[in-house]
């Protein structure tokens, strides 16, 4: 059985990207490397799949590991960052 | 004393200050990180700040109770971060702390801009005199695979 997850996409991600979301299928119970799959094959473009590799997801409190089970219905993905 | 936010409002160096303000306060210490006119040789007009505000003020939340943990209970930190489109010279980040010695000030600063640069879920994407923009490669939060 699977479960919808919406991973709110942030900085480059946007980019081609209209949508600040893209909704996936993950096995129920799934963890943060069956996300990271599923990304695979939703994102757009090779460019979007190369920035994939470099980056995290989060919940809305903390960044997650990716032999986490995915713990929200919500998830955020984080390109690598460069704040200041 | 810990202050965090973010915003899309105008920083106010002011404003860190008074929150870093003791009468056991021997020392105050301000920094202001500002959108520069040039990287990589292009030429910068602006700078877009994408965020993510709930993640942002947990992590900054934790960077600051580090360095409190650091350099004492005492101290007073501040960290404010804007978001939005801004022009060059527009203050982006202020950090400032107070302490009751300069060391502490001066150390527990640059810990607060340091880590946010590296930890902190902020994108920028940077926009040129020839129209052009581009989302800049930053810090990788990934930790495992």
């Amino acid at each position: 059985m699977n479960q919808s997850i919406n991973v709110r996409l942030f900085g480059a991600f946007r980019q081609g990207n209209p949508e600040s979301s893209l909704t996936v299928e993950i096995p129920e119970g799934g963890r943060v490397t069956d996300l990271r799959q599923a990304m695979e094959s939703a994102l757009p473009d090779d460019n979007a799949r190369s920035l994939l590799k470099a980056s995290a997801f989060a919940t809305d409190s903390a960044v997650l590991d990716d032999h986490d089970i995915v713990p929200d219905r919500e998830i955020s993905i984080l390109p690598p960052v460069c704040g200041g | 004393m810990i202050l965090v936010d973010i915003t899309e409002s105008v920083l106010d160096p002011l404003a860190a200050l008074e929150h870093c303000s003791s009468d056991a306060h021997g020392a105050a210490d301000l920094f202001i990180g500002r959108v520069r006119n040039l990287n990589d040789g292009r030429s910068v007009t602006a700078v877009s700040y994408d965020l993510h505000p709930q993640l942002c003020r947990n992590i900054f939340n934790e960077i600051c109770t580090e360095a409190l943990a650091q350099w004492g209970e005492s101290i007073n930190v501040y960290l404010v971060h804007r978001q939005g489109r801004l022009d060059v010279g527009e203050a982006s980040v202020i950090t400032a702390v107070s302490s009751g010695h300069r060391d502490d000030s001066f150390k527990a600063c640059r810990y607060l801009i340091e880590q946010m640069k590296v930890r902190a879920p902020i994108w920028k994407q940077e926009h040129y005199t020839d129209g052009d923009s581009e989302w800049i490669k930053g810090h990788a939060l990934r930790t495992g695979d």
